[in-house]
C-alpha cells in the first residue's frame, strides 16, 4: 500500500549497488582502516536505514538495527571477496535480515530461524555478479516491473521481502488458499525476471 | 518441468529465507551438488532481491546515527581499526583502554564487563587484563604511536601483576615462528617474558608476576622459533623503553 501512496523515491535509485571503487573500499575495510567504515556508512547507511525502517517502522529500533548491521559487516569483512564481491547487496541483505529477525522476535515467530538468515548472508555469497546486474538501469527495470504487478502480486512480494513471511504464513494472513498465494508469488517473481531478461537483450 | 527449473522459480524466496524448512533443505542439498546453472540463477536472484530492496522509499536517518555506527565498531574518535578484528573482545578492550585514558568513561567499562562475561574463550585472559588496567598503580607506556605501518600499541606495567602488552599491526608469524616478549633490565640482558601469537593483526599478551619497575629499561618483542628462545635471535620489531 505504501508503494501506492508514496511517489517513487528515485533518490535511492541514484545509488546503484556497485560502486566503481567498492573493491578499494573493501580492501581498506579488511585492512581495518578506520576511515573506511565512515566511507561505507556514507555509501550505504541511508539505504540500510531506509530498508530497515520500512520493515520495522520504528525509528529507534531502526537505528539500533543499522548499528548491528554495520557491526556485523565489519566483523565479517575478512570473508568478503574484495576482488569479485559487491558490498551493496551484502550490506542490504544483512540489513534486511537484521530487521526481519527483529520483526520475527517481536511477533513471536522466532521458530523460522535466525540461524537460517545468518547462513544466507555469508559474505562469500555476494560475489561474482554479472556486469550490469547491479546497475542503475537494472534498478529502473525492476522497479518498473514491480509497478506493473497486480495488487495481490505486490502484496505477496512485500510480505516476503519486508515482513519475511513464508507462503503458508501469507496464505494464513491473507485468508487465501496456499496454492493461490504460490501462484501470485511465482507470477510476480517471474514477471520481474522476465523484464530483466528482456531489458538485458533489448 | 525439471527439478532445476522448479528450484529456480523460488531462488529469490530461498535467498530471503522465507521458504519452509524442507524446501530450504532441498535447495541446499542441490546447491551442494555443484549445479553451475543453479549457482548462476541464485546469483541473479540475489541481485534481483538487492535491486528491489534498493528501491525502498528513502527515509533520512538522523545525523547521530553515523556516530553511533562508528562508535559501535570502535573506530569513533580513535584510529584503532585493528581492534575490530577481535569482535566482541574489541569492544571490551576499547573500554579498558578508555578506563585508563579517560577515567570518566566508567559506564562503558561497566558495559565492557558485561560483554566480557559472554566472551568465554578469552575471558580469563581478559579478566586478568581488566584488573591490570583498572589498577591505579599500573604504568602505561606507549610505543610506535603515530606511525601508520609499524606495530603499535601499549605496554602496561604493574609491580605485582606483571606486564601487559596490547599491540596492533603485528603480521601473523611465518610457519614455525612465534612472537616472544622480553623484559630488558637497565644495563642487563633481555629476559624471556612469554610467547604469543597475533590474532587478526592484534596481540594481547600478559607476563604474570611481580616486576621491579625501577629496574626495567625496556620491553621488546622479537620473532623466534616456535619453542621460544633463551635470548633474542632476531632484531626486535617492538621496543618500548620504560621509565623516565
Amino acid at each position: 500500500m505504501l508503494w501506492k501512496l508514496l511517489p517513487v523515491a528515485y533518490g535511492l535509485l541514484q545509488v546503484a549497488l556497485r560502486f566503481k571503487d567498492d573493491a578499494a573500499l573493501a580492501k581498506r575495510l579488511k585492512a581495518r582502516d578506520s576511515r573506511a567504515m565512515s566511507d561505507l556508512y556514507d555509501r550505504y547507511g541511508r539505504l540500510a536505514y531506509s530498508l530497515i525502517h520500512r520493515v520495522v517502522r520504528d525509528s529507534a529500533a531502526a537505528e539500533d538495527l543499522v548499528q548491528e548491521t554495520f557491526l556485523r559487516v565489519w566483523n565479517r569483512m575478512q570473508s568478503f571477496d574484495e576482488e569479485k564481491g559487491s558490498l551493496g547487496p551484502w550490506v542490504l541483505a544483512v540489513a534486511r535480515n537484521r530487521a526481519i529477525d527483529y520483526l520475527r522476535s517481536t511477533d513471536g515467530r522466532m521458530a523460522v530461524g535466525a540461524l537460517e538468515l545468518d547462513r544466507l548472508e555469508r559474505p562469500a555469497s555476494f560475489s561474482g555478479f554479472d556486469d550490469g546486474a547491479l546497475s542503475l538501469d537494472r534498478a529502473r527495470v525492476i522497479k518498473a516491473a514491480f509497478d506493473k504487478l497486480t495488487p495481490t502480486q505486490k502484496q505477496v512480494i512485500e510480505l516476503a521481502y519486508y515482513e519475511g513471511l513464508s507462503q503458508s504464513e501469507m496464505a494464513e494472513r491473507m485468508q487465501q488458499p496456499l496454492g493461490t498465494v504460490k501462484t501470485w508469488v511465482r507470477g510476480a517473481l517471474k514477471a520481474m525476471r522476465d523484464q530483466i531478461a528482456g531489458g538485458a537483450s533489448a | 518441468m525439471s527439478r532445476c527449473q522448479e528450484f529456480r522459480e523460488e531462488f529469490e524466496l530461498y535467498a530471503l529465507g522465507v521458504l519452509d524448512p524442507p524446501e530450504m533443505a532441498e535447495i541446499d542439498a542441490h546447491l551442494r551438488e555443484g549445479c553451475a546453472e543453479c549457482e548462476a540463477a541464485l546469483k541473479n536472484a540475489l541481485a534481483l532481491n538487492a535491486m528491489l530492496m534498493a528501491t525502498t522509499p528513502e527515509v533520512v536517518p538522523p545525523a547521530r546515527l553515523k556516530r553511533k555506527v562508528l562508535a559501535g565498531v570502535g573506530v569513533h574518535r580513535m584510529s584503532w581499526g585493528w581492534l575490530g578484528a577481535l569482535a566482541a573482545s574489541a569492544m571490551l578492550m576499547i573500554a579498558l583502554w578508555l578506563s585508563v585514558e579517560e577515567r570518566t568513561r566508567a559506564s562503558e567499562l561497566a558495559q565492557a564487563r558485561r560483554t566480557l562475561i559472554t566472551v568465554s574463550a578469552q575471558r580469563d585472559r581478559l579478566l586478568q587484563a581488566m584488573s591490570f588496567l583498572d589498577d591505579p598503580a599500573t604504568q602505561p607506556v606507549s610505543f610506535g604511536k603515530g606511525k601508520p605501518l609499524p606495530p603499535h600499541g601499549n605496554v602496561f606495567l604493574h609491580p605485582q601483576l606483571g606486564v601487559l602488552l596490547i599491540a596492533s599491526n603485528l603480521p601473523p608469524t611465518a610457519q614455525g615462528k612465534i612472537y616472544q616478549m622480553w623484559v630488558i633490565p637497565k644495563g642487563g640482558s633481555p629476559r624471556p617474558a612469554g610467547l604469543f601469537q597475533s590474532e587478526g593483526g592484534t596481540a594481547l599478551h600478559i607476563l604474570s608476576g611481580p616486576v621491579d619497575l625501577a629496574s626495567v629499561g625496556a620491553v621488546a618483542v622479537t620473532v623466534e622459533p616456535e619453542a621460544g628462545s633463551q635470548a633474542p635471535t632476531t632484531t626486535p620489531i617492538i621496543v618500548a623503553p620504560v621509565g623516565p
